[in-house]
C-alpha cells in the first residue's frame, strides 16, 4: 500500500506531460528539436497573469447558437460568453454561413466550417501575448489577422411539435485559429450535449476552455472539456514537416481521454478522390493563386475540399482569401462575383446551384458529387472537359482550360489507384498523397529559399556603430539563373516547364506573402545580429572618448533598440537583452546625477 | 512502470466540500472561501501504487442544481465516483443516496463508489451519525470514510482505496487486467476512522 512521492509526481494541467510518453501518447523525434530560445531567453510572459476569459480568448472569440425563427429566418440566439462583441454585419454573416444554403437535405448532424471577414478592427488586450505564442507556429497555423473561422455543428431532425416540422440549429465556434480538425473534434463532444442540455452546458464548456493552457506550439496540451480530456500538440515551424504526430495508445478510453493525431490536417485523399486524376494540376492552380471555385452538394464537402486545396501547398501559406463555404448572402458576394473585373485570386466553396450561373465566367471550376446540369454547364462554358474525366463518374470533375506547366506524374496516380483496388485504408492513401504534395512543394520552394538566403549580407558587414546592413533586392533574372544548376531537378523527377511555373508564381500573391515573411524574418535576424554585436562592445571605454551629449544620445538609442527587440521579439541569443539592460544602466551611472534621474525616469525594466 | 489513467468524478450536494477535497489532495491546501464550481473543474494527480503509476483525472462537478443534468458527462467512463456529503447536514446525505441510485441506473457498470462524509472536524454540529453512514455504505458495498479537507484527514486515503480497487484483480490468474470491482464488491476492511 505504498503511496510514494505524490508531491513529485503531482502535476497541474498546464504542465507539459512528461509522464505521458510512457504510454498514452508518444512523440516523434520532431519533439526533440529544441526550440530556439525565446526573446532574450528570459522573458516568457507569465500565464499566471492572465485574467478571467483571457485563456478562453486565446482559443475562441465566442460561441454562437444559430437557430431558425419563422419570421426572421436564421438568427443568432445566444452568444457566449455574453460580453463578446460581434458587429451586426458579423452576426448576419454568421447567421447565413451557419446553415446549409440550399435544400441539400442535410438531415441529421453535419459539420463544416466557414471563414468571414472581420468587420471592425477590434484590438485584443491579449495581442502581444498571443504574438508570442504565435511566433513558433508554422506559417499556415498562425492566427488569422483580418478573418474569423466559424466551425459549425448543424443539427436538423424531424420534430412534429415545431411549426416547420423540423428542429434546425447550429452550434458555432468563432475563432481566429485555423485548427479545423481540432475544433471539429471539440464540437463533436460539445454540440450533442448542448442540444440536449442547453445553456448550463455552454457555461460549463466555456469555463473548461477558460482554464486551458494557451495554444502554445510545440507543447503537448491537455485540454479538459465536459468530462473528456483532449490531448493535442500544436506543430511548430521547427518541426520536420510530416513528422510530429501524437500517437493514440490502443488501450485508452474515448470517454476518458482522446489523443488527436493532428489539429489541422484534413483527409486529402478523401477530399480529392472525386477529382484525383487532376491533383497535380490543382496543386499548380493553388500555388499560383488562381481563382478557383468548388461546387459541392453540401457545405461539409465544399469546406473540406477548399481546406484540402489550401493545405496542399503546405508548408507554403496560401495567402489569398479562401472561403470554405460561401453563400449569396456573403458581404463579399458582389465583390467576388462581378463580371466587370477578372475573377479575384480566391478559392470559394459553394453549394447553391445559383453559383453555376453566377460564376460561369470563372476560369477553374471543381465539381464534387452529383449536381444537376453538369453536362449542360460544361457546354455553355466552352471549356474543355479534361480527358480523364470519363473514367470516373462523368459529372464531377475539373472544368478548366488551364494547361499545367509540369508534366503529369503518372506514378502517383497509379499508386493511388492501386491503393483503391487493394482497398488500402484511407489514412494510408492520405499519407501518401500528403507526402507527395509536400515533396513537390519543397522541390519547388528550395531553390527560392536558397536564392533568398544568398541575399543576406555577410556577417562581417555588420558594424555595431553603423545601422544594420540592408538585404539585397530580389532580382528575378538572377534567381532564374540559379535554376540551371540548382533548380528543382535536383529533388524532383518531374519534367516540364518549371521556369514558366516560377515566372507565373513570382507574380502571385503566394509569392508576395512568402517573400514578405522571409524578408521580415531576415531583417529581424540582421537587427538581432547587430544588437548582439553592440552588446559585445566595451561601452564604458567608448563613452570616455565622447561628450556628455553624445552619451545621452547613446543611452536613448540603446533604449530604442531594447524596446524594438522586445516588441518585435527579435531572435537574439539568450541573455542578450539582459546584457543590453546592464549596459544601459552602466552608461547612465557614468553620467552626472541630475542626468541620471532624467534618464531613469521612463525606466526600462 | 505502467501508467494508467483513472477518471474519477466527485458528486454531491452544493457546499459539501467536493472542491476542497480535490484541492487538499492535489495541492495540499485549503481555502475556506472557495468559489462555487461552474460545470466542473478538472485536475490531475499522479501517484505510484505498487508497481503502477495511477494518474487520477479528477472531475470535480458543480453541486448546484442547474448543472445537475450535466453529471452524466463526468461519471461516464469514470473508474470511480467519490460521493461527498456534509456530516453536519442531514439533507446532503439524502442527496447522496439519490446519486447512488443514479449511478446504479446510468453509471458505468464497474464504477467504484466511495462515500466521503466531509467536514468531520465539525463533529459538534454533526447531524449524520457515522454508524448510519457506514451501514449504508456497507449495504451498497461502497468505500466509506469520514474526511476533513480542512484538517487533511483521510483525503489521500480515499484515493489509495480507489487505487486498490482498480489494481489488476489477480496477476496470477493472468490476462484479465485492471477491470476493477463491481459495485457489489466486498466492503473494504481498511476503513479509517476519524477524529
Amino acid at each position: 500500500m505504498a503511496l510514494q512521492g505524490p508531491e513529485e509526481l503531482g502535476e497541474q494541467v498546464e504542465e507539459p506531460e512528461d509522464l505521458d510518453d510512457q504510454d498514452a501518447s508518444s512523440i516523434s523525434p520532431a519533439e526533440e528539436i529544441t526550440l530556439p530560445p525565446g526573446p532574450g531567453g528570459d522573458e516568457e510572459p507569465e500565464e499566471a497573469l492572465l485574467l478571467p476569459w483571457d485563456r478562453f480568448s486565446a482559443w475562441l472569440h465566442c460561441i454562437c447558437v444559430v437557430g431558425f425563427d419563422l419570421e426572421l429566418g436564421q438568427a443568432v440566439e445566444v452568444i457566449y460568453p455574453h460580453h463578446s462583441k460581434l458587429s451586426e454585419k458579423e452576426k448576419t454573416s454568421i447567421c447565413y454561413l451557419s446553415f446549409p444554403d440550399s435544400n441539400s437535405g442535410c438531415l441529421g448532424d453535419t459539420q463544416f466550417c466557414f471563414r468571414f471577414r472581420q468587420g471592425s478592427n477590434r484590438k485584443s488586450s491579449l495581442g502581444c501575448f498571443l504574438e508570442t505564442t504565435d511566433r513558433d507556429a508554422p506559417p499556415c497555423l498562425k492566427r488569422e489577422q483580418g478573418h474569423y473561422y466559424g466551425y459549425v455543428y448543424f443539427r436538423q431532425v424531424r420534430d412534429k411539435s415545431l411549426k416547420r416540422g423540423y428542429f434546425q440549429k447550429s452550434l458555432v465556434l468563432i475563432s481566429k485559429l485555423p485548427y479545423v480538425t481540432f475544433f471539429h473534434s471539440l464540437l463533436k463532444i460539445m454540440a450533442p450535449e448542448y442540444f440536449e442540455k442547453q445553456e448550463p452546458c455552454l457555461e460549463a464548456a466555456c469555463n473548461d476552455i477558460d482554464r486551458w493552457p494557451t495554444p502554445h506550439p510545440g507543447r503537448i496540451l491537455t485540454l479538459p472539456i465536459m468530462g473528456v480530456v483532449i490531448k493535442v500538440r500544436i506543430p511548430t515551424c521547427y518541426d520536420k514537416p510530416g513528422t510530429s504526430q501524437l500517437v493514440q495508445s490502443a488501450q485508452s478510453d474515448s470517454l476518458v481521454s482522446i489523443v488527436l493525431p493532428t489539429i489541422h490536417e484534413v483527409d486529402l485523399f478523401r477530399c480529392f478522390y472525386p477529382v484525383f486524376f487532376h491533383i497535380q494540376m490543382l496543386w499548380e492552380l493553388v500555388l499560383l493563386g488562381e481563382a478557383l471555385v468548388v461546387m459541392a452538394p453540401s457545405p461539409a464537402e465544399s469546406s473540406d475540399t477548399v481546406l484540402a486545396l489550401v493545405s496542399c501547398i503546405s508548408p507554403l501559406r496560401y495567402c489569398s482569401d479562401f472561403r470554405p463555404y460561401f453563400t449569396i448572402h456573403d458581404s463579399e458576394f458582389k465583390e467576388y462575383t462581378t463580371r466587370t473585373q477578372a475573377p479575384p485570386s480566391v478559392i470559394l466553396g459553394v453549394t447553391n446551384p445559383f453559383f453555376a450561373k453566377t460564376l460561369q465566367h470563372w476560369p477553374h471550376i471543381i465539381r464534387i458529387g452529383d449536381m444537376k446540369q453538369a453536362g449542360e454547364m460544361a457546354k455553355q462554358m466552352k471549356v474543355k472537359k479534361l480527358k480523364n474525366l470519363k473514367t470516373l463518374d462523368s459529372k464531377p470533375g475539373v472544368y478548366t482550360a488551364y494547361k499545367p506547366y509540369l508534366n503529369k506524374d503518372e506514378e502517383i496516380i497509379k499508386q493511388l489507384q492501386k491503393g483503391v483496388q487493394q482497398k488500402r485504408p484511407s489514412a494510408a492513401q492520405n499519407a501518401i498523397l500528403r507526402r507527395y504534395f509536400l515533396e513537390l512543394t519543397q522541390s519547388f520552394i528550395i531553390p527560392l529559399e536558397r536564392y533568398v538566403a544568398s541575399l543576406m549580407p555577410l556577417q562581417k558587414s555588420i558594424s555595431p556603430w553603423k545601422s544594420p546592413p540592408q538585404l539585397r533586392p530580389f532580382i528575378q533574372q538572377d534567381f532564374m539563373k540559379t535554376l540551371e544548376k540548382a533548380g528543382p531537378q535536383l529533388t524532383s523527377r518531374l519534367k516540364g516547364d518549371w521556369i514558366g511555373l516560377y515566372r507565373h508564381f513570382l507574380k502571385s500573391p503566394n509569392f508576395d506573402g512568402w517573400f514578405r515573411n522571409r524578408r521580415r524574418e531576415m531583417t529581424q535576424k540582421l537587427e538581432a545580429l547587430h544588437l548582439e554585436a553592440l552588446c559585445e562592445e566595451d561601452l564604458q571605454q567608448r563613452i570616455q572618448r565622447h561628450t556628455e551629449v553624445e552619451t545621452v544620445d547613446l543611452v536613448l538609442k540603446l533604449k530604442d533598440k531594447l524596446t524594438q527587440a522586445e516588441r518585435e521579439q527579435l531572435p537574439v541569443r539568450p541573455g542578450t537583452l539582459a546584457k543590453l539592460r546592464a549596459h544601459i544602466e552602466a552608461v547612465i551611472l557614468a553620467l552626472p546625477e541630475d542626468l541620471q534621474g532624467i534618464l531613469h525616469k521612463p525606466s526600462s525594466p | 512502470m505502467a501508467l494508467r489513467e483513472l477518471k474519477v468524478c466527485l458528486l454531491g450536494d452544493t457546499g459539501v466540500g467536493k472542491s476542497s477535497i480535490v484541492w487538499r489532495f492535489v495541492e495540499d491546501s485549503f481555502d475556506p472561501n472557495i468559489n462555487p464550481t461552474i460545470g466542473a473543474s478538472f485536475m490531475t494527480k499522479t501517484v505510484q501504487y505498487q508497481n503502477e503509476l495511477h494518474k487520477f483525472l479528477i472531475w470535480d462537478t458543480a453541486g448546484q442544481e442547474r448543472f445537475r443534468a450535466l453529471a452524466p458527462m463526468y461519471y461516464r467512463g469514470s473508474a470511480a465516483a467519490i460521493i461527498v456529503y456534509d456530516i453536519t447536514k442531514e439533507e446532503s446525505f439524502q442527496t447522496l443516496k439519490n446519486w447512488v441510485k443514479e449511478l446504479r441506473q446510468h453509471g458505468p457498470p464497474n464504477i467504484v463508489v466511495a462515500i466521503a462524509g466531509n467536514k468531520c472536524d465539525l463533529s459538534d454540529a454533526r447531524e449524520v451519525p457515522e454508524k448510519d453512514a457506514k451501514d449504508y455504505a456497507d449495504s451498497i458495498h461502497a468505500i466509506f470514510v469520514e474526511t476533513s479537507a480542512k484538517n487533511a484527514i483521510n483525503i489521500n486515503e480515499v484515493f489509495i482505496e480507489i487505487s486498490e480497487c482498480r489494481i489488476p484483480v489477480a496477476d496470477a490468474a493472468g490476462g484479465t487486467s485492471g477491470k476493477g470491482f463491481k459495485l457489489g464488491r466486498q466492503a473494504s476492511e481498511s476503513r479509517r476512522t476519524c477524529c
